[in-house]
């Protein structure tokens, strides 16, 4: 996306109320189906390993995060391909399509563990996962949502932000899961991934 | 970008006689504000890696650009003349004669190597980003956070307030045992340096404080890791009397995130609120309940003390759901006396303005 783009949404955001164009879902889903559909699923639920589910994101956050692969500074070499010229505009309605979808689990799901489940939800008081999350993980704004996201996608996430491989948009997820056991995120993982 | 219709400025409580109005929004990541000669606000950001200049058009609009981006957490920003410095963790760049150049910014002269500050690596993630503000004696005052929560750190490195030549040159430690600053202020009559400061996590929902704190002296021992507002750490002490430190100027409340700080200089507000420290509370995370998400006042006497600490805006935060509205980040006074608010959370700069 060149800067003569990014100025132009801006000053475009920056306009008067009425000027601003709302985000279209439809638009999004367009665009979400030729671009998005064959990793990330083609109802937002992903049923490939590693890769997450966007249905029922916030959109607050997949905006930020399309940003910021966009602009290089979230280094996810398969995601930059898609994101590397995406207009604002088709980030917001990317954004808008998928937080308009239900969410849900993949479709095989593993049932589950109760030990690793109440394992879990012990590390998730004391971690303060629901005061940024919400207590029942759904997200809001810039903050994602986690209940019934890939639980082997979690486990990557968490890992990194505690290796320090992934910074997010501030660093309190760093230090929220600073000092985790594999054992600990692995547990976390699980309860997120159960949560519906 | 978070359209004007859900900016939360119907939201807002301030004392009786002032009002809010959204100055610019549609810019993500809003949070450390500088103004030109020439009035335009510049604005720095974090993880987005965008520096944005707002200007106001004649009819009372504000336009928004992209000055900069792709920088690591271009948090710092401060005028020195016509030039813009932008502190990104280490690096530094000046933007010489930026306000005639908004619209084909030139190269920025480096300076990352002149100010030799500790890399993204060195901090290993932790408080590496930078706020910065120019001092009465032409200096550059910014800080070095700590690279940990807590732990035993080099204390001649990190958790530091420094003060540089703008050329880079001649460092010299203000302060010490300060974890992380993100705001700091020049006293307008004494020119004492001031500085919020943001308490250690995972010591419990009430403990510690973040403090504000004055430096008389520049060089002197603030405490951390040992003690933080004003008592023992309880891992990280090493049996140190915590009286030997510089206490604290005031308590700001537990984890409520205590950034942005300005001296109201203006005099569009009541006299009462002349040289008092308007201080921005981002809003806390690590604790159980919500608190801060606001901007207060700690008013100080004619000795420099601090007598109190004031609610001035609220209503960004929703005790019974638990949630919030938006993150108040920096304070700028403008030249009119007017004061703006970034809110990091929906990209927005709120002006404040008082009328009798």
């Amino acid at each position: 996306m060149s800067l003569r783009l990014i100025l132009a949404a801006a000053v475009l955001a920056a306009a008067p109320a009425g000027a601003v164009v709302a985000q279209d879902a439809a638009r999004g889903a367009s665009l979400a189906a030729h671009n998005c559909a064959n990793c990330h699923g083609a109802d937002g639920r992903s049923q490939t390993e590693g890769i997450p589910s966007l249905a029922g994101q916030q959109p607050g956050y997949m905006t930020v995060q399309l940003i910021l692969f966009r602009e290089g500074i979230r280094d996810v070499p398969a995601m930059l391909a898609f994101a590397a010229d995406l207009p604002d505009t088709d980030i917001e309605d990317l954004s808008a399509y998928f937080a308009s979808l239900p969410p849900g689990p993949p479709d095989e799901r593993r049932p589950r563990d109760t030990a690793l489940y109440a394992a879990g939800e012990a590390l998730a008081g004391p971690h303060l996962c629901g005061v940024c999350h919400l207590p029942d993980f759904v997200g809001r704004a810039q903050i994602p949502r986690l209940a019934g996201q890939r639980e082997e996608f979690l486990v990557h996430a968490m890992t990194g932000y505690r290796d320090g491989s992934r910074v997010g948009v501030d660093t309190q997820m760093n230090d929220a899961v600073r000092g985790l056991s594999d054992g600990d995120i692995a547990a976390l993982a699980h309860y997120l991934s159960q949560r519906d | 970008m978070t359209p004007l219709s859900e900016v939360p400025v119907g939201a807002l409580r301030l004392p009786a006689g002032f009002s809010a109005t959204v100055f610019a929004h549609g810019i993500p990541g809003a949070r450390m504000m500088t103004e030109g000669p020439n009035g335009t606000i510049f604005v720095g950001t974090r993880a987005i890696g965008r520096v944005y200049a707002v200007t106001r058009n004649a009819d009372g609009t504000t336009r928004t650009r992209i000055i900069a981006q792709r920088l690591p957490q271009p948090n710092g920003l401060v005028m020195v003349g016509n030039s813009l410095f932008v502190f990104a963790i280490n690096r530094v760049l000046r933007y010489d004669n930026i306000e005639a150049n908004l619209d084909n910014v030139p190269a920025p002269v480096e300076l990352t190597e002149a100010f030799g500050l500790p890399t993204e690596a060195e901090h290993g993630g932790n408080h590496g980003w930078k706020f910065a503000t120019l001092g009465p004696d032409g200096r550059i005052y910014t800080n070095v956070g700590a690279n940990c929560n807590i732990c035993e750190i080099d204390r001649d490195r990190f958790a530091l307030l420094v003060s540089f030549k703008p050329d880079g040159s001649d460092r010299r430690i203000e302060a010490r045992g300060i974890r992380n600053s993100v705001g700091m202020a020049l006293h307008p009559v004494t020119h004492e340096l001031w500085a919020t400061n943001n308490g250690r996590d995972w010591a419990g929902n009430d403990w510690p404080n973040d403090t504000l704190h004055r430096v008389r002296r520049s060089g002197e021992d603030h405490g951390f890791p040992f003690c933080s507002s004003r008592s023992a750490d309880p891992q990280y002490n090493a049996g140190r009397n915590c009286s030997e430190f510089v206490q604290p100027a005031a308590l700001l409340g537990p984890h409520v995130a205590s950034l942005g700080m300005r001296f109201y200089t203006g005099t569009m507000f009541p006299e009462q609120y002349r040289n008092q420290i308007f201080i921005a509370r981002r809003g806390s995370w690590n604790r159980e309940r919500l608190t801060g998400y606001d901007v207060v006042v700690a008013r100080t006497d004619a000795q420099g003390n601090v007598t109190g600490i004031e609610d001035f805006m609220t209503g960004l935060r929703d005790d019974a759901n638990q949630r919030f509205l938006d993150r108040p980040v920096d304070i700028h006074v403008m030249r009119d006396g007017s004061l703006l608010v970034s809110g990091e959370q929906m990209g927005a700069i709120y002006r404040i303005t008082y009328r009798q």
